[in-house]
């Protein structure tokens, strides 16, 4: 019973985790329809920013976890201008951008690799707090990234709904026709979504790295956690991507109850598959196309 | 005649190397209603949506309010008075209908003049008041046509283009959704350019039809001759 | 030297993967990136049936294609359900699910350790333990491999496949089981990469799970977009680049790591750059050259093609009772038509009237909730449309979907009937049928071009034809079908009055050449100057029926027609 619980709460902070990427993925896909592979080497960035602002140049952790922030939201924002807008106005297919997107995301998660190397950067003096509550086990930086979720999805809510670019962001989701037919400028919305979704994304990133470190390969599970999360909670709604990534990171720490550890990364791979191909519009969201 | 609103002339459009219209000639006075009618396949979407910027056109001027406008984008157009209501689903479904409408006033600024034009649009359709917190996509295909007008109407336009609004309606909304596009044309003085197949409730309240086949306009003149719906039929 | 030689076999193998993986993504647009674990398969059944059951060369390679071919079925399933951008992440998801079974499976696949001591292949007692020794084979058996896919390639099937790959309900218009080719595709494409992994094994000596992951699928993908899609020389080329270029990188003084990275980077970047620059690749699929057609083949007659039968007025198409709703809206009721040999009938009625509905039904591409369909007698109604254009009924589109990355004459070739090259065993075992029948087609196909007027662009992409040179293809594509029953969804919508008029004979001909023809317009100057009979829906039930004149001047009708 101890460990159904602790499974439980590892759950739910996997889960805020990997809702989080859903919320940065389908803060991008949504308004855009890009599949943006290299979401997951801009993740990484993140995290290798942090890293470098505070070891090597000393920055105070909390400051350099914004240079992080800022460095992939300038990230994604570049991959938009640079590599998916030629491609926009060449009028490509959605399949040719998602594998231009594919070659992105080999071309970052490597140089990143030539760059920092393939060595597991941590943050040397970090002793996170750690709780007993009862039987269960948590520390502060779990906390933390059940708080990150809670915090932005809030704030997201708030700028969603509440300003005139929020609103400029869901207009195109729903339907990029109508939303420059109102006269929304589509290139500057998508810039917007580029950086806010980068920006999103990076937060779980440096909590990673304040958790576990930062490996050049971390982007590849964080991309597909993010699909994961958006397709189990039915693509073009920000509630789904956020209980789909809830249900995700539960069924993948109770499975461990049978299952042996090794095949753990696996199950979200297996679910992925079983929902596209049965249902494609998600478990709780509707169908937009 | 009254004043010149918006005058195409030569216009050529189309989809890639393939040419849907060509050659169109076109004007709207201020204040009328001018309707566009032809056979599925005639062009008029087209048409319309060369005019109002969705599609650049292949050759032709394009003069509002004796500016050029051919080309412009539709942000431009939007923010020059004009709004253009798509065929089928002109709304956000996934969003309120309340949400909706102040999109619809995306590109007005004045929150005084978007108070007063919600007022405008409430008075119009009562029922998007009523239904305010109700999202789009869940309202009866009526509804979701007249919210459509209603967003049009928020950025207080000169000139309206609608492209088929009676589609999917069944023959009293028609009625109703025409009745309302006369009495906004009536009591706001906003001009109307319309393409329909709905004859019956199109053409009564038209001030001047242009007809279009095959990419070319065969008719353009009073509504009266077309009453009669043998002799429009011959037409098509 | 050995270096070299090395290089040499390594390019061998990853021609065998692109060109494979091309008869996927570029000939059949299957964009299923699960490529290396096709590669992967093999491999491993050769590293165990080698080593753990001493099975000699080629018994563990044969076992892989086999496997491999059943991993490729089951792989292929998703593909008949979700295309596009779904079946690219469905596929990577499977790609990396099979990666975790290769490093997880730890009893079959010795887990991270991987599988070590693979035996060399022996030839006449001496075993191929250097890369000298193994590169003859290697060539040979790459050499087979991309025989095998070129034939593929090259064949009616292939045609096939293309056709799929640019509109699927087109292809199952001119009568293509698209279900039954994906699922070949997929096994003979996995079979066929299943090799490279059974060679790799054997060279290498050593397999293991990182061989195999998604980097090197993205790697091969680079292989094929570099060479070009749905071109087999250009996926030899683009291995033989991406194989090459890489190790120049071994003139530089790099650490192994970096260097390896430094590839990585390569292939992302040239994918990026080809999409960009050269979508097609460097050697495009389609050549110009060899596109083009010589003059004077085919007959002037569609002889050939269908005899010619008496334009008797005889029943051959029977509708009765046909119901379909869409969610609570009945979209047609209760609708019953005869469509008869010789006759031209035009279907009319508003917007909405579910005259493309009814179209949809007659031909299978929707299931009629009620009532039945008869092609001379026979009952069509619930067969697959594939099956109901090979029982002679056949339809075009409104939307044209032309096959707009083939040639001209291609477009009308794959519509041909009953063709045996559709069937790979004709194609492997009866080539010299295959070919006589090819030779045969062309000339029919000419005949068809000739008839329409067409001829002289045979060679050309079907994208490159004006508007009006659509609409003839699509005529000559559906007339190609051999069907007796022609259905056509606006033939002749957005084309000027000129040209139109100019279509009309062609369409009478064929009426009376004894073909059932039904045409829907709402251009009524067509349905006045073609057909001898209307059908006039609306509500998607018929409302009347009569000589085209007597329908457009009937008061109650134009009110209708107008609403």
């Amino acid at each position: 019973m101890d460990l159904a619980l602790q499974l439980l709460v590892n759950g739910i902070i996997n889960g805020s985790h990997y809702a989080l990427l859903g919320v940065g993925f389908g803060l991008i896909f949504g308004p855009t329809k890009i599949t943006h592979f290299a979401f997951g080497p801009i993740f990484a960035v993140a995290a290798y920013v942090c890293w470098a602002a505070a070891t090597k140049l000393g920055m105070p952790l909390a400051a350099a976890a914004l240079v992080g922030i800022a460095a992939s939201a300038a990230a994604g924002v570049l991959s938009y201008l640079w590599l998916y807008r030629p491609f926009e106005r060449q009028g490509s297919s959605h399949l040719v951008v998602l594998i231009a997107s594919l070659g992105l995301f080999i071309t970052l998660e490597n140089a990143i690799g030539i760059v920092f190397g393939t060595d597991t950067k941590v943050i040397a003096d970090l002793s996170p707090d750690i709780f007993l509550w009862g039987p269960v086990v948590v520390t502060s930086i779990q906390l933390w990234q059940v708080a990150a979720l809670a915090l932005i999805a809030g704030l997201l809510a708030a700028f969603l709904r509440g300003s005139r670019h929020g609103k400029a962001i869901m207009a195109m989701t729903d339907n990029g026709e109508m939303a420059q037919i109102i006269g929304i400028d589509t290139v500057r919305v998508s810039i917007l979504a580029f950086a806010a979704g980068s920006a999103v994304a990076a937060v779980p990133a440096v909590l990673i790295l304040f958790k576990e470190g930062a490996t050049p390969h971390m982007g590849f599970v964080a991309v597909f956690m993010a699909f994961v999360a958006v397709v189990v909670g039915g693509i073009g709604s920000f509630r789904g991507a956020i209980i789909g990534g809830y249900a995700v990171g539960i069924v993948e720490n109770i499975g461990m109850w049978e299952i042996p550890t090794e095949w753990q990364s696996t199950i979200a791979f297996v679910v992925l598959f079983l929902i596209l191909l049965f249902r494609p519009a998600g478990l709780f969201g509707r169908a937009l196309r | 005649m009254t004043s010149v609103m918006l005058q195409a002339t030569g216009i050529a459009a189309g989809y890639g190397r393939k040419r849907i219209v060509e050659g169109i000639d076109l004007t709207v006075g201020r204040g009328e209603i001018v309707l566009v009618l032809g056979h599925n396949g005639a062009g008029k979407t087209t048409l319309m949506r060369a005019l109002f910027g969705l599609l650049t056109p292949d050759a032709g001027s394009v003069a509002y309010e004796g500016r050029e406008i051919a080309g412009r984008r539709p942000a431009e157009n939007v923010a020059d008075g004009i709004a253009f209501i798509p065929q089928g689903h002109g709304i956000f479904r996934g969003l309120t209908v309340r949400d909706n409408l102040e999109l619809g006033a995306y590109a007005e600024r004045d929150a005084a003049k978007l108070t007063q034009r919600l007022e405008t649009v409430h008075g119009l359709f009562p029922v998007l008041r009523e239904r305010a917190g109700q999202v789009g996509g869940t309202l009866s295909g009526g509804q979701q046509q007249m919210l459509a007008i209603g967003m049009a109407l928020m950025h207080g336009p000169r000139l309206v283009i609608l492209d088929e609004p009676s589609i999917g309606l069944a023959p009293n909304l028609v009625d109703k959704v025409m009745q309302s596009i006369a009495y906004i044309n009536r009591t706001l003085g906003t001009t109307i350019l319309m393409v329909e197949q709905n004859v019956k409730y199109s053409l009564p309240i038209a001030s001047r039809v242009a007809v279009l086949k095959t990419g070319r306009m065969i008719y353009d003149g009073p509504p009266d001759p077309l009453h009669d719906r043998v002799e429009l039929m011959k037409l098509f | 030297m050995d270096y070299l030689l090395h290089i040499l076999v390594m390019v061998a193998l990853y021609a065998i993967l692109a060109g494979s993986f091309n008869l996927l993504i570029g000939f059949s647009g299957l964009f299923a990136l699960s490529h290396a674990a096709f590669f992967g398969v093999g491999a491993y059944t050769t590293a165990i049936l080698a080593v753990g059951y001493g099975l000699p060369f080629p018994w563990p390679l044969l076992a892989g294609v086999v496997v491999a071919g059943l991993v490729g079925l089951a792989i292929g399933l998703p593909a008949l359900r979700v295309g596009g951008e779904y079946l690219v992440i469905i596929t990577l998801a499977l790609q990396v699910i099979a990666v975790a079974v290769m490093l997880n499976w730890t009893s079959l696949t010795g887990g991270t350790q991987g599988i070590g001591n693979v035996p060399r292949i022996q030839v006449l007692g001496t075993a191929l333990d250097t890369a000298g020794r193994f590169l003859p084979l290697a060539v040979a058996v790459a050499a087979l491999s991309l025989w095998i896919a070129w034939r593929l390639g090259a064949s009616p099937f292939g045609r096939a496949l293309r056709a799929m790959r640019e509109n699927e309900a087109a292809a199952q218009a001119v009568g293509k089981n698209v279900v039954a080719m994906k699922l070949i595709v997929f096994a003979v494409s996995a079979g066929i990469a299943s090799i490279a992994g059974a060679l790799y094994a054997h060279y290498i000596a050593f397999v293991s799970a990182v061989s195999f992951t998604i980097e090197t699928t993205i790697y091969i993908l680079a292989m094929v977009i570099l060479g070009g899609t749905g071109n087999l020389s250009g996926s030899v080329l683009g291995a033989a680049i991406l194989v090459v270029l890489p190790e120049l990188l071994k003139f530089v003084d790099l650490p192994p790591d970096i260097a390896d990275k430094l590839r990585q980077v390569m292939y992302g970047v040239i994918l990026i750059v080809m999409l960009r620059l050269r979508p097609q690749g460097l050697l495009p699929e389609h050549d110009e050259k060899r596109a083009r057609v010589p003059a004077g083949l085919g007959g002037d007659g569609l002889a050939t093609l269908a005899p010619a039968s008496p334009a008797d007025g005889a029943v051959t198409v029977e509708g009765r009772g046909l119901m379909k709703g869409f969610g609570g809206i009945v979209a047609v009721q209760d609708f019953a038509i005869d469509l008869q040999r010789g006759r031209i009938i035009g279907l009319i009625g508003p917007n909405g009237a579910g005259k493309t509905t009814a179209f949809n039904l007659l031909t299978g591409f929707l299931a009629p909730d009620a009532g039945t369909v008869r092609v001379r007698g026979e009952v069509v109604s619930g067969r697959a449309p594939h099956r109901i254009v090979r029982a002679g009924m056949a339809r075009s589109f409104q939307d044209l979907r032309l096959f707009r990355k083939m040639t001209v004459l291609d477009n009308v070739r794959v519509a041909l009937p009953a063709q045996k090259g559709d069937r790979l065993l004709h194609v492997y075992l009866l080539p010299w049928v295959v070919r006589a029948e090819e030779r045969a087609n062309l000339g029919r196909a000419m005949a068809v071009l000739r008839f329409v007027g067409l001829e002289a662009k045979a060679g050309e992409l079907a994208e490159s034809l004006s508007y009006a040179e659509e609409k003839l293809l699509v005529i000559a594509r559906l007339l190609a079908t051999g069907a007796e029953v022609l259905l056509f969804d606006e033939p002749l919508s957005g084309l000027d009055p000129g040209t139109m008029e100019s279509i009309f004979p062609i369409v009478r001909k064929l009426a009376q050449q004894g073909k059932t023809i039904c045409i829907i317009e709402h251009n009524l100057d067509v349905i006045r100057g073609l057909c001898d009979w209307a059908v006039f829906l609306d509500e998607g039930r018929k409302i009347a029926e009569g000589t085209p004149d007597t329908l457009i001047a009937d008061p109650v009708l134009a009110e209708r027609y107008f609403k």
